[in-house]
């Protein structure tokens, strides 16, 4: 056990914490400013930030010993008996000047750098700069240029804290960034001919203290000050990366990712950071709709009540939908892996209630080349769904799942009646036709779906739902690591999300409660119940549940 | 809140000399003031027979304008500031990366509802490039919502109807400044 | 018969009139003593003669007459309706026995310038029907079913009925030198002696004129509406005709009290010189006295307006205390003074006028100080003793 003292203030290490003077003093709640250092990288120790005042206590006499000279935190073990001191004026000199220093070649030009708000170097002068800036005001701009097809440098804001040159070194591990020149005309830069551009161009952004980077697609898109956060998950592949969904008045501007040490570390990659555009596509299904079935094929009125018009009123259309489902006889219900484990534990309880034979199948799970790896261990998944394992587990306790291709013949041959598919695939083309018309066959096919799909002009109920930052809900990700999220904006008007509407048809008042299901779940299946006492924001790891059932 | 509550402060009436207790002195007195009121100048006047006089338009607060700078350009660089600092949300900004080589963004749209807005003057305080600035026009009028919303033509356009009567503010001040107080040497 | 008729057509055509131009007059002065020009865009109508503003009215009645006739829903319908009405009805009757001029002689004699002439119990009349006025504010804030509404009604009545006191005890005094309940019988007195009632007994002319402000509900005693405080009071609920009905009533509430106050105290039709004292007039005399009589309660009602944009709203308690412990005292006095002049120095009036108006005004110094001394009209605002609130 060793003993650490942070400004009088001492603090107990484990055995086998290895830590630095920024660690310590963050656990005794004090804040070490610094730029250069980031817990996902090595330690360079260049900013000079961190710097503080340090010594040893010796233990059998309680005598201390400091050290003559400031030393940078960042690069400072904790042992037992280190002192760390940050709050002495030699300290907050040391920093006031290291923080003028970077700021004499800085431009003032906060009022359009899109960090700004969020910038290190802003809240460091406020908090440990000087007051006045003895420095001439500069130039209004800074030099630009882009660093790839995501990123692009703003020359002079940067503060060469290197931590992007870093990055590309020990998480990608392909080297595009580095630094040129030498003392002040020190440069970050990329070889002519090659741009940055990887999987992981993105963190460089989020990593960079100050507005030196800047990310093409947020680009002057909103002032960071107007948008609230809210913590989600991305559901681009089974990796299941925490993320924070920023998002001004239900418009979605931005996704980061969200430090969580069992998924995704600090990082999240390009595909999912820039693919959540279709939330906003204007092609996203509004309105729901009744087609009557006899009518479409008999042309209009024929049978006298004729096709129902266009947009209706979601309690009548998902009365219409309980009450034909119920009419209908055997029913099948297709689980899509977008689905969120309370939806489809909702979804299987209501089939159950109207059909106890329900036949439960499990939606088609994208595949898109090969799972890709980086030498720091992050994995993009070929598996394109966020929650294939959790709603297999829920499949699973309702009996014996099929498959999407299993259960395409039966309907077919018109061995069930009625199927209920959800899907909120974000790609279009998740269906065929040919799988579209097999379903088609069903004398009620109720499609809840985000996207125009041969199958939802089949449908004979169209149910338009939600994307993933529009519900709330829990995913379970390739390791069996379950994560809870709230909803972080409103679905657009006319649209519903699952687990609402199946809210609803349980005949449950209120508002959909995602944490009211997840603890029936829990209770229901033992897959879940790791997560019976609330799951934290870095998730639980379900497999202890597995355990238990084996 | 309670009468004990430590935040209330109890202040007593003040007390009356004779003359407030007998109140018709007081009466006399208060009869004075509103009858001397009564035949006094009058500070209002007969719009729109007369216009009023507008004694200081640096601190008057009209309609908005958007200045130009001296190649002809909106001055403003986007930065959502007065948006930020306006209490009324009337102004709404589109930013986006400018055509010129100088500036690195611009407003691609620039609107101000001026229904909405409650002339408090916070983003002429807030402008960090003094590009929106209060100008003394008062008699704003329109036939409909829409054309009182008025975009980045129309504000630069009431800065070209504005700018000779009335210029720059920052280059006024500057100027009065610099006919009172000798120049300051370097930077400050 | 017919000759009432034309009188009472004539009274209120002329009456309501007066009333929409003192509205006008009242937000001229309005205007005028906060230093602002006042309403004087409206003119003659299709022209563009503006005159000042004086088609203001017109316009104002114009568009209250157009105004939705709107019941809110959760009053009560019957006495909703009823109370402007009967706040309007009993108002303008009361005009029946105030005469509002002299005499008009013709060739047989002469024309009283009162719809019911030779009425003996004018005064009570009066009053009974200014406290019927009470009723329509408390029906119409309790028909309201708003707590506002409801509130000003209390405060209305509370008020109205602690004044009838006051404003009762000033007008004994009048009853007693006059020895006549009639109220030209009053004038007539005055006019005879050449000493208005305000000269011979100024104690009850100031409780006469306090307790009439607050009769009327004027400024500094228009606790019942109280903008400020009750959203409008018993009128909150109130729009279009039915609010115009209430508006007029108060108005005519002020003409009556201005009516009273000349009547009673400053001489009615009587001014020296010009209008002479007895029956035997020709026309010309007669009309003078109708323009006295008419010059003087305009100026009462300016007062009026003066008095409420100079004196602040009385508190409540302020309110009360100012009726029982100062008006009521000073009302007695002044019934003492006057019993004891009618009784022991009963040709004082007529024969050392200057002697009486002295003596009185003196005794009137005296108690008015002597009152304030006792009783302060700043009320004590004593901290509560905290142990004994609800907590």
């Amino acid at each position: 056990m060793a003993k650490v003292w942070i400004n009088d203030q001492e603090i107990e290490l484990g055995d086998d914490e290895r830590l630095n003077g920024i660690q310590v003093a963050r656990r005794a709640g004090v804040d070490v400013p610094h730029y250069c250092w980031h817990p996902g990288l090595s330690v360079v120790a260049s900013c000079r930030m961190c710097l503080v005042e340090t010594g040893s206590k010796n233990a059998e006499t309680g005598e201390v010993s400091m050290m003559p000279k400031l030393v940078p935190a960042c690069q400072t073990p904790a042992k037992d008996g280190t002192v760390f001191v940050t709050d002495s004026d030699k300290v907050k000199h040391a920093r006031a000047f290291v923080e003028e220093a970077l700021l004499i070649d800085h431009p003032i030009d906060c009022p359009i750098c899109d960090k700004a708000g969020e910038c290190y170097l802003q809240d460091y002068h406020f908090e440990h700069g000087q007051k006045e800036r003895r420095a001439d005001i500069k130039p209004f701009t800074s030099r630009r240029r882009p660093m790839g097809e995501t990123v692009t440098l703003f020359v002079d804001r940067c503060v060469m804290c290197t931590r992007c040159v870093r990055f590309t070194r020990e998480i990608t591990g392909t080297n595009e960034l580095m630094t040129v020149q030498r003392g002040a005309h020190e440069e970050i830069d990329v070889f002519p001919g090659f741009p940055l551009e990887n999987k992981l161009s993105g963190n460089v952004v989020d990593l960079c203290p100050v507005g030196a980077l800047g990310d093409q697609d947020f680009l002057y898109s909103q002032r960071v000050w107007f948008m609230k956060t809210h913590n989600s998950v991305c559901t681009g592949c089974s990796t299941g990366c925490s993320i924070r969904v920023d998002e001004n008045q239900d418009e979605v501007y931005r996704v980061r990712p969200r430090e969580n040490p069992h998924i995704n570390k600090w990082w999240m990659c390009d595909d999912g950071r820039y693919g959540w555009r279709y939330i906003h596509d204007d092609a996203r299904l509004i309105g729901p709709e009744i087609q009557n079935k006899q009518d479409a094929n008999a042309d209009s009125g024929a049978n006298g009540d004729g096709p129902l018009p266009g947009p209706m009123e979601w309690s009548t259309v998902i009365a219409k939908a309980d009450e034909d489902v119920r009419a209908a006889g055997r029913l099948a219900v297709v689980l899509s892996p977008y689905l969120t484990v309370e939806e489809a534990f909702l979804l299987c309880t209501y089939a159950r209630e109207v059909d106890s034979q329900v036949l439960i199948a499990l939606g088609p799970v994208p595949q898109l080349g090969e799972d890709e790896t980086f030498p720091s261990g992050f994995t993009i998944h070929a598996e394109k769904a966020p929650n294939r394992r959790g709603v297999e587990e829920v499949a699973a306790s309702f009996g014996k799942a099929l498959s999407f291709e299993e259960l395409l013949p039966k309907v077919a041959a018109k061995e069930v009646s009625a199927v209920w598919v959800t899907a909120g695939y974000p790609q279009a083309n998740w269906i065929d036709e040919s799988a579209a018309s097999q379903l088609a066959k069903a004398d009620v096919l109720v499609v809840q779906d985000i996207f125009d799909s041969p199958l939802w002009q089949a449908a004979t109920h169209r149910l338009p739902s939600a994307t993933f930052a529009e519900k709330e809900g829990s995913y379970v990700n390739f390791a069996n690591r379950l994560q809870s999220v709230p909803w972080a904006i409103r679905p657009p008007a006319g649209a519903r999300s699952e687990g609402g509407v199946l809210w609803r048809l349980l005949g449950r008042t209120g508002l959909y409660q995602a944490k009211q299901v997840l603890a029936e779940v829990t209770r229901e299946i033992p897959y879940f119940r790791a997560a019976a006492d609330g799951v934290s924001e870095f998730g639980i790891d379900l497999t202890i549940g597995m355990l238990a059932e084996a | 809140m309670k009468p004990d509550d430590p935040d209330i402060l109890w202040v007593d009436e003040p007390k009356l000399g004779l003359a407030g207790k007998l109140y018709l002195p007081l009466i006399a007195q208060g009869l004075t003031t509103t009858t001397k009121h009564l035949f006094g100048k009058k500070v209002t006047v007969s719009y729109p027979d007369s216009e009023p006089e507008i004694a200081n338009p640096l601190i008057y607060r009209g309609v908005h304008r958007l200045n130009r700078d001296e190649q002809g350009r909106v001055k403003c660089v986007a930065c959502f500031l007065c948006a930020t600092a306006c209490p009324a949300h009337c102004i709404d900004i589109i930013g986006t990366e400018s055509p010129w080589e100088d500036r690195e963004k611009y407003p691609e749209s620039f609107t101000i509802d001026e229904l909405r807005c409650i002339y408090c003057g916070m983003c002429e305080e807030a402008c960090p490039v003094d590009a929106i600035e209060l100008t003394s026009l008062y008699n704003l009028t329109g036939r409909s919502r829409e054309e009182m919303v008025f975009d980045k033509e129309k504000l630069l356009s009431v800065f070209d109807q504005t700018k000779d009567a009335e210029p720059m503010k920052s280059q006024t001040v500057a100027n009065s400044l610099a006919d009172t107080t000798p120049p300051k040497g370097g930077a400050s | 018969m017919w000759e009432a008729l034309i009188k009472i057509g004539l009274l209120i055509f002329v009456i309501m009139t007066a009333v929409a131009y003192f509205v006008l007059l009242e937000r001229k002065v309005a205007a005028w003593v906060q230093d602002r020009k006042g309403p004087n865009r409206v003119g003659l109508p299709l022209t563009k003669i503006r005159l000042f503003g004086m088609g203001q009215p017109l316009a104002d009645g114009v568009k209250m007459v157009l105004k939705e006739e709107y019941i809110p829903g959760h009053v009560d319908k019957a006495l909703y309706v009823l109370a402007p009405i009967s706040i309007l009805a009993s108002a303008l009757a009361t005009f029946a026995v105030i005469p509002f001029g002299s005499i008009w002689p013709t060739a047989d004699g002469y024309i009283d310038f009162v719809v019911a002439p030779g009425f003996d119990a004018g005064l009570i009349y009066v009053f009974a029907l200014s406290g019927i006025a009470v009723y329509g504010v408390i029906l119409g804030g309790w028909a309201s079913n708003n707590k506002y509404s409801f509130l000003g009604g209390l405060r209305s009545s509370a008020q109205l009925i602690a004044y009838e006191i006051p404003l009762s005890l000033g007008i004994l005094g009048i009853v007693l030198t006059a020895g006549s309940l009639r109220l030209d019988t009053v004038i007539a007195q005055q006019a005879e002696t050449g000493m208005w009632n305000a000269f011979v007994q100024p104690l009850g002319f100031v409780v006469f004129l306090v307790a009439a402000t607050a009769e009327a509900a004027r400024l500094p005693f228009d606790l019942p509406e109280a903008e400020q405080e009750l959203i409008g009071g018993f009128h909150t609920e109130y729009s279009g005709m039915k609010l115009v009905m209430y508006a007029s009533a108060e108005f005519l509430h002020m003409i009556t009290a201005a009516f009273l106050i000349v009547i009673l105290f400053l001489g009615g039709w009587h001014f020296w010189g010009i209008t002479g004292s007895g029956t035997e007039i020709t026309w010309v005399t007669a009309l003078l006295r109708v323009l006295v009589l008419f010059a003087k309660i305009c100026l009462v009602v300016f007062g009026f307006m003066m008095v409420r944009w100079t004196l602040p709203r009385f508190r409540f308690d302020q309110l009360m205390a100012l009726a029982w412990k100062v008006m009521l005292p000073l009302g007695m006095v002044n019934l003492v003074l006057v019993a004891a002049m009618v009784e022991y120095f009963n040709n004082a009036v007529a024969e050392k006028p200057l002697m009486v108006f002295l003596v009185m005004t003196g005794l009137m110094l005296v108690s008015i100080v002597v009152t304030a001394v006792l009783a302060p009209l700043g009320s004590r605002n004593e901290r509560s003793p905290v142990g004994d609130l609800p907590t």
